[in-house]
């Protein structure tokens, strides 16, 4: 998994791109997720767009990373949610704790 | 350290997560290879690496001396794989319900419920020597 971020309107936008199975990619998008949070950014949209696929692991660093955020005044928000991805949250009835937009677009636009 | 071994109808890795792209991979040309539908391979795909994640973490404890040993077995009809690991077992029932309310926050504890959605059957035995395997079975 390639992971990459960038900063638009105080909103940071994570993208991480391959397949989140719980491997060194795994630890490496919830040490991201925890230095933006260390460093004061307390808005992030994910951009699930180029993500194959993910596995529960994947969802256990979604909501580190949300309810993190949350309890320092911030939110995690999802960009472009796969239809595999959109299926898992549906299955887990994470759909009803994740905010998620059609494009990082509307997603920055939301905070 | 152990290395991954390849097998003509598997692939057997060290107790490490390092290893699991190993696991992916070989599915991967296994099934490519056999022409299973995208979409089928990447239910299976999730399923194997929650059960292997299951098998480094709860089974053989991060322990690099055991190993996860993982077959295929590809018919005309359904995919049938089964991940073993060296530790002393679970049973289906016991694990938490992930989509009750007081859960839905936790980290952790959604492997096999991912599982039991994505393919037809699930079944956990316990060897009486030790390890414990679990077995998936889905329809292409």
């Amino acid at each position: 998994m390639k992971l990459n971020h960038r900063e638009e309107n105080g909103v940071m936008i994570v993208e991480p791109k391959g397949k989140i199975m719980g491997g060194p990619e795994s630890t490496a998008l919830h040490d991201l997720l925890h230095d933006l949070i260390d460093q004061g950014k307390k808005n992030v949209v994910i951009d699930l767009g180029k993500v194959d696929w993910m596995n529960s692991t994947g969802l256990g660093l979604l909501i580190s990373g949300l309810t993190t955020l949350r309890k320092s005044g911030g939110e995690l928000k999802l960009a472009n949610v796969t239809d595999k991805i959109q299926s898992l949250l549906t299955i887990t009835k994470l759909v009803t704790i994740f905010k998620s937009y059609d494009s990082v677009d509307e997603a920055v636009t939301s905070f | 350290m152990k290395k991954p071994r390849l097998l003509p109808d598997g692939i057997v890795i060290p107790s490490s997560t390092d290893y699991l792209g190993d696991v992916d991979q070989f599915l991967e040309a296994q099934l490519s290879s056999a022409g299973v539908d995208r979409s089928v391979m990447t239910d299976l795909a999730i399923s194997v690496s929650e059960l292997v994640n299951n098998a480094i973490i709860h089974g053989n404890g991060f322990d690099n001396s055991k190993e996860v040993d993982v077959r295929f077995e590809v018919t005309g009809a359904e995919i049938r794989i089964v991940v073993c690991d060296q530790g002393s077992g679970f049973h289906l029932e016991e694990v938490d319900n992930p989509i009750e309310d007081r859960n839905l926050l936790r980290e952790v504890g959604r492997g096999i419920f991912i599982v039991r959605n994505f393919v037809d059957e699930v079944k956990v035995s316990v060897s009486p020597s030790g390890g414990t395997c679990v077995e998936i079975v889905k329809k292409r």
